[in-house]
């Protein structure tokens, strides 16, 4: 098995992708934390002021991240767009079995799956949880601190509930991601640390993506040896 | 940080052009449609309260006693019981006391 030991490096996670997954992740963290506590109540009110002018601090930062990011990186929007929301026979054959994961975790076995693009069908569901979810989170938040007063009642009342929601299905999303993301540890250094996966984890984890869409990169006025 | 370059890349020509404007205006428009509608319903929301404002404004102007001072009913109050106004019995009878009930002050 030659790949598994191909270690060359794709570049998965460009820079200005890190960077906005890091000011995501120091946001979304607190705001998930003041957001159960302000959902709860379980403290006194200094406590309770203090974590919602936290929650506050944190959503906005989230929302000038997104912000920012849409507008200075909205090629890679759009190309994140496309990739969650398409939809493939594929996709219903790797839910059928969960991308082999509880099968490898609880029973020690590996089964067949199909072969994916540069997300798996699981992250696509995460990723389009994240893009609607998220940007719904932005919205409402924005109106409910600002002007829930002004703005008809009975909206902001349905953005407090679509809020509610949308924190709560993210939140639960989070313990997962974290668990997968570490557990996909190549991929988790490439996000974390330097953007790269070496070739093997990228041609076992997602052969459509190295199939498809890599491409060698110049190095000196040269052209890499075709993969 | 890893300072190891890349060896291989995404083409990020594997959306068409067509795709790339007809996927980035789908992502616009679902973002300006409903950020549009809400502000319609905002300007319109204030439009009826400038509206109401307005309305009684007028009905002020039409009523018969404007101020409440004029009011005969306070007049006779003072008048047959109340003494005169800020007096010892109006102070007991009429002040009210405020209690800060404010949860969050943000």
């Amino acid at each position: 098995m030659h790949q598994e030991h191909d270690m060359r490096p794709i570049l998965k996670h460009p820079l200005n992708v890190r960077i906005f997954h890091y000011i995501l992740l120091l946001s979304f963290l607190p705001l998930a934390a003041t957001g159960l506590l302000l959902f709860f109540k379980p403290l006194s009110q200094e406590g309770m002021q203090l974590t919602y002018d936290v929650h506050i601090i944190a959503g906005i930062v989230m929302a000038l991240d997104a912000v920012a990011f849409t507008i200075m990186a909205f090629d890679r929007v759009v190309q994140f767009i496309a990739r969650v929301f398409s939809f493939s026979g594929r996709d219903v054959k790797w839910f059928m079995v969960l991308g082999g994961y509880p099968q490898k975790f609880l029973l020690g076995k590996k089964v067949p799956i199909p072969p994916m693009n540069k997300y798996n069908s699981g992250q696509k569901l995460f990723g389009a949880c994240v893009l609607i979810g998220g940007t719904v989170l932005i919205l409402s938040g924005l109106v409910l601190w600002l002007i829930p007063h002004a703005a008809p009642r009975d909206i902001v009342w349905f953005l407090g509930q679509a809020h509610l929601v949308s924190g709560l299905v993210l939140t639960a999303f989070l313990p997962v991601h974290l668990f997968l993301a570490v557990y996909r540890f190549d991929d988790f250094k490439a996000m974390m640390i330097h953007g790269n996966v070496p070739y093997h984890d990228a041609a076992e984890y997602t052969p459509l993506w190295v199939k498809n869409e890599i491409a060698p990169v110049a190095t000196n006025g040269e052209q890499l040896t075709s993969k | 940080m890893n300072k190891k370059k890349h060896l291989f890349a995404e083409d990020s020509f594997f959306l068409s052009r067509r795709k790339f404007m007809a996927v980035g205006a789908a992502f616009v428009a679902a973002l300006a449609i409903p950020i549009g509608w809400f502000t319609c319903k905002l300007e319109r929301r204030n439009e009826y309260i400038k509206a109401r404002s307005q309305g009684l404004y007028k009905d002020d102007s039409l009523a018969k006693t404007r101020v409440s001072h004029a009011n005969p009913a306070v007049e006779k109050y003072y008048k047959e019981f109340g003494g005169e106004p800020l007096g010892h019995m109006s102070h007991e009878l009429l002040h009210t006391h405020f209690v800060d009930r404010t949860k969050l002050n943000s």
